[in-house]
């Protein structure tokens, strides 16, 4: 109800909006009329609730498609990009973290904290742009646009472009889907780069001084032994943790990376509904982030009482 | 630690080699050629919805219609049409009988009307032109009858904007809804398309990009330079399109990359292409509330803006400008239109002349000059106002309105601004679809028209307009309508628009760089099959 009404505060009229300022006013009128906008916000309510009763969010006034069709093909491009983009924050942030505490104070460290830093100072639009620049246009490593080459076409299964790939056996163009997918993830993914690896990082650095540690290693155990098993897995927890609301929040925040690598992804798509008083794709992608946010939050709860056996054990007691 | 430095460094290593050599796979140039250019809005594969710029590029790639503006001079020429007469009010069609849709049916009398009754009955996109149309009849196989209600000559340039949709594919592929014609097709038409044009939609995305390939049965052929596949992309950032302009991954830009972009993509060896569309910037002026209900403080105003510092705003260089010198009412290139060389000029000794004249005392009114929120540039040209008409001794103020309050605003003569920014184009490429809704009183209330003009001449000079058939007493009506509106001065005639595109040099288009091939409707320069790839 709140997502319903909300869309309907935006100023604007929408009909005015969809058919543009040559309409005329009998035109404008005839839709309002077919879109309900003539009644009562109640009565606007129950047609909505009826029709997504039967799974129908209606149809969009910005593509003039069914939305259910345009969530079904925009959803898979943003949920390749931030799943990636959540194992580099994964495979790039925690190792970084481990290796700047385990050699704090080295160079190492410092060059770390300094990349950290970094990433997490500039919104990821602002990286984007910069990766573009110095890894598409300087030096032209990366694809600027898109998510496969123009001369590449891959039968669409599931919508993810890895998957659908492979299920067609198709090697290169999988090769060019991850090379399209490497400077958005990468741009998308950088600030929780440095989010993780500087919790990891103050998280290790204060379980290293902890008794356990220091007895650890009076009894000689290997260096890596104890900076994987005593030292990292306790602070793993407070990074999942913003790994999980990272990965939860780039469903909505992708859009301004969405709209420098022309990803046409369900981001893009929400805030170009927004901008045109698209009522019903409003609240169909509003619904679906939201659901997918929970969704993911509650993964991450999981892993972490996977994780964190007295979080396990607590809830068993309970 | 150097272990594992030396691990992280042959990662990154391998990972370059790895999107170095997917780079040369994917790198190899394809056989055929490719066109690719851009536009800010989704483009509507629908014709029967099309409206903007992307929409028409569509349209009249995929569609045909039964006539076509004249190449580099006004007027229409016949396409699907061989003929026409009329009769009457009536307009009779004889249509080419070589001519087959994408689909392989031959297109019928029976297409036409469909076309129209559909376009009609959907009551969206662009029907609005065809008001005077009561309806439309097969006569025979290869010949239609449009009956409309009072004389009405823009009728033929209207038929620019009514494209031939293949009725029998269209019926084999009808959604749900109600009565016999369900949803007019409208679900297939918005991803799939049922033209005779010279290029056929491959794939469409909304959210990224159509693709188009040439027709080989076109029934007036496609030639081999034109390109073979063309990518309508939408809505890139234009940091984007600068980055694959530069890549040579790119061909054409949209009109609505920022100055300081096109200039730097000229820096970088690109061309520029440019459109002029029956379109201009209108400063218009609240003539039912004074202090500019009286004409000699109008005159005033318009001789003391600066027209030529107004084109400076928007040039991009020193030879091109989203804009070109106004030289009255009528846009150059138009019936009725002043020659290009009578270009309007600042006069600041005729201006205070007529404010002398002026009933209104210019110290007891404060001007209020609205801008398009929206709109930006029309912030600075609020600025240029107000520093023109001080010197006057004219107070203003600058008052920003968006889009959706202005058209709210302007419903009322009390609440209209006294001067309002508009930029207008025509429609059908006929001076009646620009003037008529600016202009006439009945069409008084609404974005076009916050003028609220009432001239018992204009308005005769507008009727007349569309009864007038001969392209002579066309022009005539029209540049008798022209004078009179400078006479009067409702409105300051700040510039012709000009659509400026920054282009590759993989690409030539005589349509958008040389005036005798330009078509003079905004959109129809994009005609892919008159474009050469040049292989560089």
């Amino acid at each position: 109800m709140l997502i319903f009404a909300i869309a309907r505060v935006i100023p604007g009229d929408p009909a005015r909006i969809a058919l543009g300022p040559n309409a005329t006013a009998e035109q404008v009128e005839n839709l309002r009329l077919r879109l309900h906008l003539d009644q009562p916000l109640s009565v606007q309510y129950g047609h909505f609730i009826a029709d997504l009763a039967q799974g129908d969010l209606g149809v969009s006034l910005y593509t003039n498609r069914p939305v259910t069709q345009d969530i079904a093909q925009f959803l898979p491009a943003t949920l390749e990009l931030i799943i990636v983009a959540g194992l580099m924050m994964i495979l790039i942030g925690l190792p970084l973290g481990v290796i700047s505490a385990r050699y704090r104070g080295s160079w190492a460290d410092s060059t770390i904290r300094i990349f950290t830093l970094l990433g997490v100072s500039a919104p990821s639009f602002v990286w984007a742009v910069i990766l573009m620049l110095l890894f598409a246009y300087f030096l032209p490593l990366f694809p600027i646009a898109g998510r496969l080459a123009d001369s590449m076409t891959v039968p669409t299964v599931t919508g993810f472009l890895l998957i659908d790939t492979l299920l067609a056996g198709n090697i290169k163009a999988f090769g060019n889907a991850a090379w399209h997918l490497v400077l958005p993830a990468f741009a998308l993914a950088l600030s929780g780069i440095g989010q993780a690896a500087r919790l990891t990082r103050s998280n290790m650095v204060e379980t290293y001084d902890k008794p356990y540690i220091e007895m650890a290693e009076s009894y000689g155990f290997p260096e890596g032994r104890i900076a994987r098993r005593y030292a990292f897995r306790p602070s793993l927890i407070p990074s999942l943790t913003i790994i999980g609301l990272d990965f939860a929040a780039m469903l909505g925040n992708a859009f301004l990376v969405e709209a420098v690598f022309a990803w046409p992804g369900l981001s893009r798509y929400g805030v170009a509904v927004i901008l045109r008083k698209d009522l019903n794709a409003i609240v169909g992608t509003v619904l679906i982030i939201s659901a997918l946010f929970l969704i993911v939050n509650i993964v991450v709860d999981f892993l972490i009482a996977m994780i964190n056996p007295r979080i396990r054990l607590s809830q068993r007691a309970q | 630690m150097q272990k594992t430095v030396r691990s992280f460094a042959a990662a990154l290593l391998a990972a370059s080699a790895l999107t170095t050599a997917v780079a040369a796979t994917t790198g190899q140039a394809a056989a055929q050629t490719v066109l690719r250019l851009d536009e800010v809005a989704v483009g509507e594969l629908d014709p029967g919805k099309a409206t903007d710029y992307a929409d028409s590029i569509l349209m009249f790639n995929v569609y045909d219609t039964l006539v076509l503006p004249k190449q580099g001079e006004v007027g229409y020429a016949p396409h699907l049409a061989e003929s026409w007469e009329t009769e009457g009010n009536d307009f009779i069609f004889k249509l080419r009988q070589d001519v087959k849709f994408q689909s392989g049916n031959p297109l019928t009398a029976e297409d036409v009307v469909f076309s129209f009754d559909r376009m009609k009955e959907l009551g969206q996109g662009l029907s609005f032109v065809f008001t005077k149309v009561e309806g439309a009849e097969a006569v025979d196989e290869h010949t239609v009858r449009f009956r409309l209600s009072e004389p009405y000559s823009p009728f033929i340039a209207s038929l620019v904007r009514l494209p031939i949709v293949d009725k029998k594919l269209v019926m084999e592929n009808l959604g749900e809804g109600e009565g016999e014609m369900k949803d007019w097709g409208q679900a297939f038409l918005s991803s799939h398309s049922a033209g005779s044009g010279a290029y056929k939609v491959v794939s469409h995305n909304p959210q990224e990009e159509t693709v188009m390939e040439k027709n080989p049965d076109y029934f007036l052929g496609v030639p081999d330079k034109a390109p073979d596949q063309v990518r309508l992309r939408y809505s890139l950032e234009a940091t984007t399109v600068r980055t694959l302009i530069s890549q040579g991954e790119h061909d054409i830009s949209s009109q609505w990359l920022p100055p300081e972009v096109l200039k730097s993509l000229a820096a970088d060896g690109a061309q520029f292409l440019t459109e002029t569309g029956g379109g201009a910037f209108y400063i218009k002026m609240n003539t039912a509330k004074p202090p500019l209900d009286d004409v000699n403080c109008r005159r005033a105003l318009s001789a003391a803006y600066d027209y030529a510092t107004g084109i400076r705003m928007v040039a991009i260089t020193d030879e091109i400008a989203q804009g070109s010198p106004s030289t009255g009412a009528i846009p150059v290139g138009m019936y009725g239109a002043n020659p290009a060389s009578e270009v309007m000029q600042r006069d600041m000794e005729a201006a205070k002349k007529y404010l002398a004249e002026c009933k209104h005392d210019p110290s007891e009114f404060t001007l209020e000059i609205s801008w398009i929120g929206e709109v930006p540039i029309e912030e600075r040209f609020a600025l240029l106002m107000q520093a023109n008409f001080a010197e006057l001794g004219i107070k203003s103020e600058i008052r920003k309105v968006p889009w959706a309050l202005f058209t709210e605003q302007v419903t009322k003569p009390e609440n209209t601004p006294n001067i309002s920014q508009i930029f207008v184009n025509a429609v059908t490429g006929d001076p009646d679809t620009l003037m008529y809704p600016m202009y006439h009183s009945s069409a008084a209330g609404t974005w076009q028209s916050p003028e609220y003009l009432k001239d018992e001449k204009v308005d005769a000079l507008l009727e007349k307009g569309r009864t007038v058939m001969s392209d002579e007493e066309r022009e005539a009506t029209y540049s008798e309508l022209n004078d009179r509106l400078m006479e009067i001065a409702p409105t300051i005639y700040a510039y012709d628009r000009q659509s400026v595109f920054a282009a590759s040099n993989r690409v030539k288009v005589p349509a958008l760089s040389d005036p005798s091939k330009s078509f003079g409707m905004d959109g129809m320069g994009f005609t892919f099959r008159l474009m050469e790839m040049t292989g560089e």
